[in-house]
C-alpha cells in the first residue's frame, strides 16, 4: 500500500495540487478574515474566538466539498485520460488496492488543508487579540470534524469520479454539496443526517443559538452518535465503491 | 520453436448480450513463438487477450499461463506478463521517463532496466519530453517499452502498429520480431492485417465471430495455399474413382478435381490418362490461393484486411 500511496503522490506531478490548495484556502481564509474584521469593527475591536469557529466551520460546509471534488478529480482523471486503469491491472495492481490508494492520498491532502488552515485561524485570533487564549481543544475539534466529515464526502466524490470518465459530473456533486453543506442548518435534522455535507456544521465544536435577536455560541459536544453516522457513511459509501471498481472490465 | 506451452485456453468463453464476442477458444501458444492472433475488427481478439490478462471475466472455460491457472494465480502470473493493450496507456502529463518509472516502482525491478528498455525502443533522445507531447508511434513505443521493463516471458500486444505510418509499422515490426531471439519471450499479437501477421509471426490463429478458424504454423497456414492442379472434366466422379485407383488422392472442390501439384511430365501423363480412359480434359491448369484468398475464405470474405 505504501509503494502505491508514494506513486498517487508521485503522479500528481506537475498537477499543481498544492497550488490549488493554497488558493481554495487563501480564498476560504480571506472571506473568513474579512467577515471578522467587519464584526470587530462593528463591536469595538472585541470578538470571541467562537465567532471566528462558527465561521470556519460554515465555510468549510461551502469550500470542502468543492475542493474534495476538485482533488479526487484530478487523482482520478488522469487515470481516465491516458487510459491506465487497464495499464495497472495488467501490472497485478489490485482495484481495491488502487481505489484505497486514492482514498487515503486525497484524505491526507485535505487534512494538510485542513490543519493549515486551523493553524492560520490560531495565528490570526492571536495577531487580532480575539477574546481569551487560542482555544486549542475547539481548533483540534474542528480538524477533526471536518477530517470525519471528508471521508464521507470523499468517498462519494471518490466512486463517482471512477466510475465516469467525464469529471464534470464530479464537479458538480462537489458544487452541490458546497450548497448543501452552506445551507445545512436550513434542513430539518432527519434531512441533515443523511446528508454528509451537513455535517461540516454538524460536527462543528461551537454552534449559534439566537435568542431574543441576539446570537449566542454555544458548546457543542460531538458525542457519539453523530461522529459513528457519518464514519458509517463513509465506510458504507467507500465499500460500495471499492466493490464496483473491483468489478470493472476494462 | 520449443513445444512447451506457455498460453491455453480450454473452450475460452464471453458472452454478450444477444450472442457470444468469443466462443469455445481453445489457443495454444508455444514458448518462443511469435504468435499471430488475426481476424477482423469486431471478432473478439481483443476481448480474448483482455480475458489473458485478467481484464475481462470469461463467461466459461479456462485459461492457463505458464501452466497455472489464471484464476487462481493472478498475480504471479501477471507479473511475468507485459502487455499493450488497444490504445496505448500513459499519463500524459509525465514524461517518458517518469511514466517508466511508475512502472519500475509498480513491477519492482531495477532502475537501470529503464534505461535498456527505453534503448531497445529507441526512445532515449525524447525521454524527458512530457509524453502529450509524443507522437502516436513514439506512444506506441513507450507503451511497448512499458511493456518490456520486468522482462517478461510473455508479451501479449494488441494490434501494436494501429495507426503508425509505413515506417513505424515496419520499425515495431522489426523490433517484435527480435524479441523472442534476444530476450527468450513468447509474443502474443493480434491484428486485422494479415500482411502484418504474415511477416512478423511464426504461429497463427485466425478467429471469426469469436471462434477460432484456424491454429497452426505459419508453413501450415501458407501448406493451405500452395498451388494444385486443377482438373474439369466431364464426369467428374467416375474420373474421380479412376484417379483413386490409380492411388492418387484427388479432392472435389467447385465441380473440379484438386491434386497436388505436380511435376509437368506427370502432369501430362496424368492428361493422357484421363483422355485414354475416356474422359476428356476441358481444362488443366495450375491453381494456387494467396494467403489473403485463404483468409477471406476462412471469414467468409469479411474485408478487413
Amino acid at each position: 500500500m505504501m509503494k502505491l500511496l508514494g506513486l498517487e503522490a508521485y503522479k500528481l506531478r506537475r498537477k499543481r495540487i498544492l497550488l490549488m490548495l493554497l488558493l481554495f484556502m487563501g480564498a476560504e481564509l480571506a472571506w473568513m478574515f474579512l467577515s471578522m474584521s467587519i464584526y470587530m469593527a462593528r463591536h469595538g475591536d472585541s470578538a470571541p474566538w467562537e465567532n471566528l469557529l462558527v465561521l470556519a466551520a460554515s465555510l468549510n460546509g461551502l469550500f470542502m466539498p468543492i475542493l474534495c471534488a476538485v482533488v479526487v478529480s484530478r487523482l482520478c482523471d488522469m487515470e481516465h485520460k491516458g487510459n491506465t486503469w487497464s495499464l495497472l491491472a495488467a501490472a497485478s495492481v489490485k482495484s481495491s488496492s488502487l481505489y484505497l490508494a486514492k482514498f487515503i492520498c486525497a484524505n491526507l491532502l485535505l487534512l494538510l488543508y485542513t490543519v493549515l488552515q486551523a493553524a492560520a485561524l490560531a495565528v490570526f485570533g492571536i495577531v487580532n487579540r480575539l477574546d481569551g487564549p487560542p482555544p486549542v481543544a475547539l481548533l483540534a475539534a474542528l480538524v477533526g470534524g471536518t477530517t470525519l466529515t471528508q471521508l464521507a464526502v470523499t468517498a462519494a466524490q471518490l466512486w463517482l469520479s471512477t466510475r465516469l470518465p467525464n469529471q464534470s459530473f464530479a464537479l458538480c456533486l462537489g458544487m452541490l454539496g458546497g450548497f448543501a453543506g452552506m445551507t445545512a442548518g436550513f434542513f430539518p435534522a432527519a434531512i441533515r443526517r443523511i446528508l454528509p455535507w451537513a455535517y461540516y456544521t454538524e460536527l462543528s465544536p461551537i454552534k449559534t443559538v439566537y435568542d431574543s435577536g441576539s446570537v449566542i455560541y454555544e458548546l457543542q459536544t460531538a458525542g457519539v452518535a453523530l461522529p459513528a453516522v457519518v464514519l458509517l457513511m463513509a465506510i458504507i459509501i467507500y465499500l460500495a465503491g471499492s466493490r464496483h471498481a473491483s468489478r470493472q472490465e476494462y | 520453436m520449443r513445444n512447451d506451452t506457455v498460453v491455453s485456453t480450454a473452450r475460452l468463453t464471453k458472452a454478450a448480450t444477444g450472442g457470444y464476442r468469443v466462443r469455445d477458444l481453445n489457443l495454444r501458444v508455444g514458448e518462443g513463438e511469435i504468435y499471430g492472433f488475426l481476424g477482423p475488427n469486431g471478432a473478439g481478439k481483443s476481448t480474448t487477450l483482455k480475458m489473458l490478462l485478467g481484464l475481462a471475466k470469461p463467461t466459461s472455460g479456462q485459461i492457463t499461463i505458464f501452466g497455472q491457472e489464471l484464476a487462481k494465480h493472478r498475480q504471479p502470473i501477471l507479473s511475468r506478463i507485459g502487455s499493450l493493450i488497444e490504445s496505448p496507456s500513459y499519463y500524459g502529463h509525465l514524461t517518458g521517463l517518469e511514466n517508466m518509472r511508475v512502472m519500475q516502482r509498480l513491477r519492482g525491478v531495477a532502475a537501470k532496466q529503464i534505461s535498456e528498455a527505453l534503448r531497445t525502443v529507441r526512445l532515449e533522445q525524447h525521454q524527458h519530453k512530457r509524453v502529450d507531447h509524443y507522437s502516436l508511434g513514439m506512444k506506441q513505443r513507450l507503451g511497448i517499452a512499458m511493456a518490456l521493463l520486468a522482462s517478461p516471458k510473455l508479451l501479449i500486444l494488441d494490434e501494436p502498429t494501429n495507426g503508425l505510418d509505413p515506417a513505424g509499422i515496419g520499425e515495431i515490426r522489426e523490433l517484435i520480431k527480435s524479441l523472442p531471439g534476444r530476450y527468450g519471450m513468447t509474443v502474443l499479437l493480434s491484428s486485422h492485417l494479415l500482411s502484418e501477421i504474415e511477416q512478423i509471426a511464426t504461429s497463427v490463429g485466425i478467429i471469426h465471430h469469436g471462434e477460432l478458424l484456424f491454429q497452426g504454423s505459419m508453413e501450415e497456414l501458407r501448406a493451405m495455399g500452395r498451388p494444385q492442379l486443377s482438373i474439369k472434366t466431364e464426369h467428374l466422379n467416375a474420373a474421380y474413382r479412376l484417379l483413386q485407383s490409380k492411388g492418387i488422392f484427388p479432392e472435389i472442390r467447385n465441380g473440379r478435381l484438386y491434386i497436388k501439384l505436380l511435376s509437368d511430365d506427370l502432369a501430362a501423363g496424368l492428361n493422357r490418362m484421363l483422355v485414354e480412359n475416356g474422359f476428356p480434359v476441358i481444362r488443366l491448369e495450375e491453381h494456387g490461393r494467396s494467403l489473403e484468398e485463404l483468409f477471406l475464405e476462412l471469414t467468409g470474405g469479411e474485408r478487413s484486411l
